[in-house]
């Protein structure tokens, strides 16, 4: 094999295949000029060596921060093998339940041909119903607790507003009080002044 | 190696889940690598540090979309790709070139001096490109399937970038290297 066939950078950085790696051992044993030049590649890397790593100037951390931690639907969503396992777990313990424990039977069923295609759709429809079950759940606890905060800050407003109008109107009757014996002390002193007369 | 990426895939999971903890073990066993990868790409240690935390920051943000949590360290450096050239290109934005890091590092040296100057300088005589291809090949150890998934790019092009920084290395520090170690 010539030299020009010989990809002797490729061998040096341990990117060829088994048959290839071979072949290149063979020629390099055989041809001084390939080996001279992979001593050189050598030469080059053991230069490159002598750089050394650092260690960064300071550590690199993170401290736990509310804006960057998903939220519970995307852990909820995240979990999806776990609550899997754990659902197909409860769904086998509960057919086992069922078998053994049926009215009127002392002793398990004989052996049966075990249908995993139809079970494994079964326990994917369980997992899949439950997961929308959650879901919805969820979804009309959080509606629920909006619509009672919303009605509780009506009805707070309604008070708030009520207490204001009683007292708007208590006052305004005290201004009217005032004024009419206000009105009641000139009516009397000008009487008194034309009596004289 | 297999024991290890089981782990990360762990502290991946945990980290989706929002375990902060999970996600600064996984930090602390890639910081020191993206680091030094950044630090030869941009030359500056201050700078390298910055563009390490957004990196960091960046992936968690994006953790959801990693489908393979096994092509992490691919998926983690294509992050470090993107932040460091986007670095290089806001620090010389008259040029559409990915800029190279113009003087050798800045800061204290260890020894042997001499070598890790020359070493320096032929890094910095690449191309950016050459130079990250250089950086993820011999000093990180991927493999060239894994850096092209990093920058995106074809297989050969990978190689042909390290082909080629491997030569115009070979001129400076082959003989350099005999000379130092005589």
């Amino acid at each position: 094999m010539s030299c020009k066939r010989i990809d002797l950078k490729g061998y040096f950085l341990g990117e060829l295949a088994e048959a290839e790696r071979r072949e290149t051992e063979a020629h390099v044993r055989a041809c001084g000029e390939c080996r001279e030049e992979l001593e050189r590649l050598g030469a080059t890397r053991a230069a490159l060596a002598a750089l050394p790593e650092e260690e960064p100037p300071r550590k690199i951390a993170f401290v736990s921060d509310k804006i960057f931690e998903p939220r519970w639907w995307q852990r909820f969503w995240h979990s999806g093998p776990q609550l899997g396992f754990a659902s197909a777990a409860v769904l086998a313990v509960a057919i086992l339940a069922h078998a053994f424990l049926r009215p009127g039977s002392t002793a398990p069923p004989p052996a049966q041909a075990v249908d995993t295609a139809a079970i494994e759709a079964r326990i994917e429809g369980e997992v899949s119903r439950r997961l929308q079950a959650a879901v919805e759940k969820a979804a009309m606890e959080s509606e629920a607790r909006q619509s009672q905060r919303t009605a509780e800050l009506v009805q707070a407003l309604e008070r708030k507003f009520e207490q204001q109008r009683q007292a708007d109107l208590l006052a305004v009757e005290e201004n009217m009080d005032m004024l009419r014996k206000r009105w009641n002390v000139m009516y009397m002193a000008s009487s008194e002044l034309g009596g004289t007369q | 190696m297999i024991f290890r990426e089981a782990e990360d895939s762990d502290l991946i999971q945990g980290a989706r889940r929002g375990k902060v903890e999970a996600y600064n073990v996984l930090v602390s066993r890639w910081e020191r690598r993206v680091y030094n990868y950044l630090l030869r790409l941009v030359g500056d240690r201050e700078d390298a540090l910055d563009l390490a935390q957004e990196v960091f920051l960046k992936a968690y943000q994006s953790l959801g979309k990693l489908h393979d949590a096994s092509r992490f360290a691919p998926w983690l450096f294509r992050i470090a790709h993107n932040e460091a050239f986007s670095h290089l290109r806001r620090r010389r934005p008259d040029t559409d070139a990915p800029a190279e890091p113009a003087q050798p590092l800045r800061g204290p040296r260890l020894l042997p001096v001499e070598l890790s100057l020359a070493v320096e300088s032929a890094l910095a005589r690449l191309t950016a490109e050459q130079r990250e291809a250089v950086l993820l090949k011999i000093f990180q150890g991927f493999k060239f399937e894994e850096i092209a998934e990093a920058l995106d790019c074809p297989v050969s092009t990978v190689k042909s970038r390290v082909y080629t920084a491997l030569d115009l290395l070979k001129e400076s520090l082959a003989p350099m290297d005999r000379r130092g170690v005589e």
